[in-house]
């Protein structure tokens, strides 16, 4: 158990709608282990993304969470109910435990600030002893995503999308969480991007031992960067394992489809 | 606004191509001072045209000036006589008023731009009519001018915060009583600022700019009692100005409120008022500047009344007695003056934009 950075138990999400609630995550009870890369599979629609905002405490109306508990363990901090936390206390909790991997061709960034801004204003504000490292700090982590340290003094718009998603992914691991939930951090990117940013995230995880837990729709992805994988299919998990024995030996027929659906050098649609 | 511009590749065609010379490639190589100096030329133009429209356009009132202050004459000082034709004459030349339409308008124009002379004014004949306006404009600009930029300060803050509380119940009041008050014209809200705190309770003064037993100068009196008097038309405007920048403030901020950066910096754990001033103010309050410039404009028109009603002795009631006594050149001068205060404005804030958001971008 102590080896457990979330456990989830029995989460329930519904978004309200004028024809009745609409059950997008039906109980789910998952836990995500220390130092690992969870990789969260499904369809468009299955949960998946409903699901990281949920934990994330993004969730806006009309969506909310209608039962079960996530208990988070922050190393040196005192285990919480991340459902139950508000205001100040989850505000803290934020970034320095639990921070937020968003998609690179959203506009994350904000536009009107360059990027060396946007690394300073959370680490600040949540490790004001580190403000006069941050100088230090910043190319340190650009580096370890492989930007140059002139990306700093660009604005948002300046950067291509590949570039955005490796700020994004820099920023994220700043303040060393103890979870990062990275949301299709590849989709929206051309395959070769996509591949260094999977590199990039699998170094991160060896030169910082954070938790990832990666929501994708791509059982690539999963392939070749998680650890274990648990699929969702309508609100729901339908298989979780490690990623090997789940490709090789999948017990879901659902499992069996994503897998399937892998496109394969030779095998063209008809 | 925040769609993706593709990457723009700066290509330095003075390294492959010709080596640079003169003019062009100077400003080719400073974008921004290409773009500051075409900007310039332009106040120029606009302002020329402005003025010759404005000239013209005022010569097509009907009446007859040198009459009216004939007549002004005979009524104030019983000057019974009649004018000799040398006479009129004589005031038709000092008027600028003989010739054909173009020949006046070349010698308005010439005394106006080498000597900033507008021609001697009528109400306060023979005063030139930049000292009748320039007598005046400094209590139009410290009345009016204040008060416009508390008004936009406050209404921009107000309204970002009704804007980032939307769905509460205090954004809900403070929007409704926008919708309801933004339009409400400044001399009614006068009207009432009068009748509350003038006539029933007697504490502020409703007329005139100062104390007339304090002599004007400066000392702390006078400030003071400067700043009594300024006080309900200033508050009036203020009011209803406020009013107007919050609903249109909020406006702006609401589709901001939905962006992702805005979810991100949420993530991130900053503190709610970090958000709303660094990111989703920051994003939105762009056009509000240009709106402001564009509103001094307004401002000079609009408050005509409240001086007027408060007897305040500012623009708005000189051109009113000029209008009464066919002051050809007073009234244009005034407009003159706002024509001038509109352009200039938004020429420094057209210059300013480019430093206040990174994707203004006027240049190529």
């Amino acid at each position: 158990m102590s080896d457990s950075v979330l456990e989830i138990k029995g989460l329930e999400v519904v978004y309200s709608t004028n024809r009745g609630d609409v059950k997008a995550v039906r109980g789910i009870d998952l836990d995500v282990r220390r130092g690992e890369i969870l990789g969260i599979a499904g369809e468009s629609g299955s949960g998946k993304s409903t699901l990281a905002v949920a934990l994330l405490r993004l969730l806006k109306a009309p969506g909310k969470v209608t039962g079960g508990s996530v208990m988070f363990h922050p190393a040196g901090r005192s285990p919480v109910d991340l459902l139950k936390v508000h205001g100040e206390e989850l505000r803290v909790l934020r970034w320095s435990a639990l921070s937020y991997l968003p998609q690179g061709s959203m506009s994350s960034l904000n536009p009107v600030m360059r990027v060396h801004d946007q690394f300073k204003d959370v680490i600040v504000e949540h490790a004001p002893d580190r403000k006069e490292a941050v100088s230090d700090m910043i190319p340190r982590l650009l580096a370890q995503v492989g930007l140059e340290p002139r990306v700093a003094r660009m604005y948002p718009h300046e950067l291509s999308g590949g570039m955005k998603q490796r700020v994004l992914m820099a920023i994220a691991v700043a303040l060393e969480p103890d979870l990062v939930i990275a949301d299709e951090p590849t989709t929206a990117l051309d395959v070769t991007i996509q591949r260094v940013i999977l590199q990039s995230l699998a170094d991160l995880r060896t030169d910082f031992g954070v938790t990832l837990m990666v929501i994708s729709h791509d059982m690539g992805v999963h392939a070749q960067l998680a650890d274990r994988v648990a699929v969702m299919y309508e609100g729901q998990l339908v298989e979780v394992g490690d990623v090997r024995q789940v490709f090789k030996d999948p017990q879901d027929a659902y499992t069996r489809q994503l897998i399937e659906s892998i496109p394969k050098l030779g095998r063209r649609a008809s | 606004m925040t769609a993706e511009a593709p990457p723009v590749v700066a290509v330095d065609k003075s390294q492959d191509s010709a080596p640079p010379s003169g003019v062009r490639a100077w400003l080719s190589r400073h974008p921004l001072a290409a773009y500051a100096i075409r900007r310039v030329g332009l106040y120029f133009v606009e302002l020329w045209g402005a003025l010759t429209i404005a000239f013209f356009f005022f010569r097509l009132i009907p009446g007859d000036p040198v009459q009216t202050l004939i007549q002004t004459l005979q009524q104030n000082y019983m000057y019974n006589q009649q004018a000799s034709t040398e006479l009129i004459a004589r005031y038709q030349q000092e008027f600028g008023l003989t010739g054909n339409m173009f020949s006046q308008y070349l010698k308005y124009m010439e005394k106006l731009v080498l000597h900033g002379d507008l021609g001697p004014s009528l109400i306060n004949y023979p005063t030139p009519a930049q000292d009748v306006i320039l007598r005046s404009l400094p209590w139009t600009i410290g009345l009016l001018g204040i008060s416009a930029v508390l008004a936009w300060v406050l209404g921009v803050l107000l309204g970002a915060i009704a804007g980032w509380r939307r769905g509460k119940l205090g954004s809900a009041i403070a929007t409704n009583l926008s919708i309801a008050l933004s339009h409400v014209p400044y001399f009614f809200v006068a009207l009432i600022l009068v009748y509350i705190f003038a006539y029933s309770m007697g504490v502020l003064p409703a007329r005139s700019a100062y104390d007339s037993n304090i002599s004007p100068g400066i000392s702390l009196e006078f400030i003071g009692s400067v700043l009594k008097y300024g006080l309900l038309p200033g508050l009036s405007i203020v009011i209803i100005g406020t009013f107007s920048w919050i609903l249109s403030t909020r406006m702006l901020m609401v589709p901001v409120l939905g962006e992702d950066y805005l979810v991100y910096a949420e993530a991130k754990g900053l503190k709610g008022w970090r958000i709303l001033t660094r990111y989703a103010l920051r994003n939105c309050y762009l056009p509000q500047i240009t709106a402001f410039g564009i509103s001094l404009g307004f401002i000079f028109n609009g408050n005509v009344l409240v001086e007027q009603l408060f007897n305040y002795p500012g623009l708005g009631t000189t051109l009113v007695t000029a209008i009464q006594q066919l002051d050809f050149n007073t009234i244009l001068g005034v407009t003159d003056i706002a024509i001038f205060s509109v352009l200039t404005a938004v020429l420094l804030l057209d210059l300013l934009l480019p430093l206040l958001d990174p994707r203004v971008k006027y240049w190529k």
